[in-house]
């Protein structure tokens, strides 16, 4: 037997190597877009970290406690993160992954198969949480001057802060699958982390940080402060590692936190060894067992289906991606979390104050009502290039029962693209028409922003249909990494610059109009020529769009061997 | 070498094995068919320590599965019916791996390693990733990654899908020198020539239970019928041979 538990973590390593080694077309261009986004986001984290913290220096003892409440902060919310993530990566690391079918039927000792599974599980739940931390701390370190010691306390404490909540989730999920099968564990996991991250995201908001900012409302600064503070207990690990931290920062070693933080990492690896090493085959086998999972028959969207002025081809397709859709639980839980960042985004326009600026109010929300158009547009690419590209590919292996059946690959693709329009279509219009009415843009724009968000609500969805059929990956694992396949990278490229010249393309003509009606000036005829042509050039590239890559889908489909 | 007692395995107030008692001695190529659902696959899985009985015991070489698992599973060379490979690792890197969770050094296996792969005529693709394999070929690796470490028993579970009849041919030669070597085959498959062809005993399970057990010569007497071929003895026995019913239905 190959004694070290690292040999079972071989394939894995030896899989990235390949892959590294033979590139797949779109990788270079992948890697090159996601390390540039990547690294203006630290890049930014780095930059806004260390300028609040600077200023923060100025407030002396104030400063201090702001600085040492704001690491616990942080440690908390990424440890209950941590945690989540540990529980639903350990679900599929422990549990699911196919290559276990293989490790358990092989001689491997039960505490090698742990270690090397806990490993994968700490760096795949982890990876995150240690990214985004790195340029927080350094941010943090650098703005205070920090010495060598508050490095290193850095690394010390990230590694034990990290093992205890993944430790506690791999042990939870063990508990969960010798209870639910191993399935149902996972959606109701896949549920509790979306309402998890919906909760958090509305707690940051609703608690309007900006508020700070204002100086009127000073006088509520202390009682912001209380709020933030009711949770930072002591007996937490975010605690220990805030705690120790801040002592680094100031030139100190705080033993006491670091030992606790390293004893409990230490503790709970071991307890959960053990209870793995006796319970895990029991576990494993019974999540093998789930054999009939529980599903809802949906008969009454059959009923409303049934009702559609559809062909009875289209109605079928229709119905088949209606069921799938509402019984993957990871496919409309990330829905649910979209819908709440859009109430975020609409409740952002309900609290912006613009009356503060009285003279420029007016030119400013005008002027904004593009920006929310855009921004409407780019969330609704989001939401197709998540949901809508990946459609044909969403067939998979059972692709083949459409081309074998007397199905034109023209209603298929239409199928496709009509199932995705609908919803995109009344999210979009919400988001649109809500955000301008809160702001309170002129009629005009109002008007004019519904109109343009329907044409560019088609020309998104037929452009991710049609990308999507030509640029399928039916052997994709799960619809994420089609979203994140070459073909999903230039639909969001190629959705952008549409967005950019579209927005433009209304811009021009909406601002020239108002700016006309402000100083009440007619506008000249050769203006409003270009003015209309400029609106009509908005309208057929909104119309090329959406239409040439449906018409390239559908031969891509009709051409495939 | 595999001795199977009293295996029960029980899903809620489904039981899926009742009472399946077995043993394939050295040498043995024993034959496991049955109806689909009959419990086959979940008896050659509890077998391969994938999944736990109910009740039972199972035996490996002298080794007790529950008492002494990595013993037992050293001995044992395990076909799936639906395999699991590295898509992303070469033939030759799967199968240093597959060696490594048995036990087997890196200087003694890379020898071993080629044999199995010149074997079962996979060589040329040794360094190209599995994911471009074809399916035939994926079943010729999994059964160069089950003989790889010399088991003393085989279990198999269809070994013949997706092969094309060389494949076939091959499988069936290196079954028979297998069991001449002393190694106990237990085999589960529907095709019921391949049974007839290459079992020396047979045991036919239906509703979690062994019904017959016997050489075809013995099965064909328990069913009572003069027939040469096992497939009128099989569907006798498991009472199936719905012919009127398939007519009407058609």
């Amino acid at each position: 037997m190959t004694e070290a538990f690292p040999y079972l973590l071989q394939p894995i390593l030896l899989a990235l190597r390949n892959r590294m080694r033979r590139r797949e077309r779109g990788d270079a261009a992948r890697v090159s877009l996601f390390g540039t986004i990547g690294l203006l986001v630290g890049i930014a984290i780095f930059a806004v970290v260390f300028y609040l913290t600077l200023q923060l220096l100025d407030y002396e003892e104030l400063g201090d406690y702001l600085v040492r409440l704001g690491l616990s902060w942080l440690f908390l919310t990424f440890l209950s993160f941590l945690a989540f993530s540990a529980l639903v990566t350990s679900l599929s690391t422990f549990f699911l992954s196919e290559d276990l079918r293989l490790l358990v039927a092989a001689p491997v000792p039960r505490h090698r198969l742990f270690y090397s599974r806990y490993v994968q599980t700490l760096g795949q739940s982890s990876w995150m949480v240690v990214t985004f931390l790195l340029p927080v701390l350094l941010a943090v370190g650098l703005a205070r001057c920090a010495g060598a010691g508050y490095y290193l306390t850095a690394g010390l404490t990230l590694l034990p802060f990290v093992i205890i909540p993944v430790a506690a989730g791999c042990a939870l999920t063990l508990l969960l699958v010798s209870i639910f099968p191993a399935r149902r564990a996972r959606d109701v996991l896949m549920l509790m982390g979306v309402l998890f991250a919906i909760t958090l995201i509305m707690l940051l908001r609703f608690l309007r940080p900006e508020r700070l900012l204002s100086v009127q409302s000073l006088p509520d600064v202390t009682a912001f402060f209380a709020t933030l503070q009711s949770p930072v207990t002591p007996l937490l690990p975010s605690f220990w590692a805030g705690e120790s931290l801040f002592t680094a920062l100031q030139g100190g070693i705080d033993g006491l936190h670091l030992g606790s933080l390293w004893t409990t990492a230490l503790a709970f690896t071991i307890l959960t060894r053990l209870a793995f090493t006796r319970h895990y085959f029991s576990a494993w086998s019974k999540a093998q067992e789930a054999r009939k999972a529980r599903f809802t028959r949906l008969r009454l969207l059959e009923t409303l289906v049934s009702h559609l002025p559809l062909r009875p081809v289209s109605r079928h397709l229709l119905l088949k991606d209606l069921k799938v859709f509402l019984r993957d639980t990871a496919q409309w839980s990330q829905l649910l979390l979209l819908l709440a960042l859009a109430l975020v985004y609409v409740y952002n326009f309900r609290v912006l104050d613009l009356e503060r600026i009285p003279y420029m109010s007016g030119v400013i929300k005008n002027a904004y009502a593009f920006v929310n158009l855009g921004m409407a547009a780019f969330v609704l690419s989001a939401v197709a290039v998540r949901f809508v590209f990946p459609a044909v590919s969403a067939e998979g292996a059972a692709f083949w029962l459409v081309r074998v059946a007397p199905v034109t690959m023209r209603a298929f693709l239409w199928s496709k693209f009509w199932t995705g329009l609908v919803p995109i279509l009344v999210l979009a219009e919400a988001l649109t028409l809500v955000s301008n009415q809160l702001l309170g843009v002129t009629p005009v724009l109002r008007v004019l922003g519904g109109v343009a968000i329907f044409f560019m609500t088609f020309a998104l969805v037929g452009l991710a249909a049609g990308m999507g059929a030509r640029y399928p990956r039916f052997s994709a694992e799960n619809l994420s990494q089609v979203a994140g396949s070459y073909g999903g990278i230039a639909f969001m490229v190629l959705a952008v610059l549409f967005i950019l010249v579209v927005v433009g393309l209304l811009a021009w003509p909406a601002s020239t109009y108002l700016w006309h009606q402000y100083r009440e000036e007619p506008i000249a005829p050769g203006r409003r020529v270009l003015m209309a042509l400029s609106l009509l050039a908005a309208l057929a590239a909104s119309l090329a769009t959406f239409w040439f890559p449906m018409r390239q889908g559908v031969r891509a489909l009709e051409q495939m061997e | 070498m595999i001795l199977v007692q009293d295996l029960v395995k029980r899903y809620g107030a489904f039981t899926a094995v009742d009472g399946v008692s077995l043993e394939v001695a050295p040498g043995e190529i024993h034959g496991f068919l049955g109806p689909n659902g009959a419990g086959k696959t979940t008896t050659i899985r509890i077998i391969a320590g994938l999944l736990k009985p109910t009740r039972g015991r199972i035996v490996i070489d002298g080794h007790d599965l529950a008492r002494e698992p990595e013993a037992a599973k050293s001995a044992l060379g395990f076909i799936p019916d639906r395999p699991f490979l590295y898509e992303k690792l070469t033939a030759g890197e799967f199968l240093r791996f597959h060696a490594g969770l048995y036990g087997l050094e890196a200087p003694a296996v890379q020898g071993r390693l080629l044999e199995m792969l010149d074997l079962f005529e996979l060589s040329p693709w040794e360094g190209e990733l599995i994911e471009s394999f074809s399916h035939g070929m994926k079943q010729r690796l999994v059964l160069c990654a089950a003989f790889l470490h010399r088991p003393r028993a085989i279990l198999v579970d269809e070994p013949m899908v997706g092969l094309d009849p060389r494949g076939a041919r091959l499988i069936k030669d290196v079954f028979r020198v297998m069991s001449r070597k002393g190694v106990a085959i237990l085999m589960s498959t529907h095709t019921l020539e391949v049974a007839q062809e290459m079992c020396d005993r047979i045991s036919i399970i239906q509703g979690g239970r062994i019904i017959a057990r016997g050489t075809v010569g013995e099965l064909r007497v328990l069913a009572g019928g003069e027939d040469e071929h096992l497939t009128p003895v099989f569907l006798k026995l498991t009472g199936g041979g719905g012919l009127q019913e398939i007519d009407e239905a058609l």
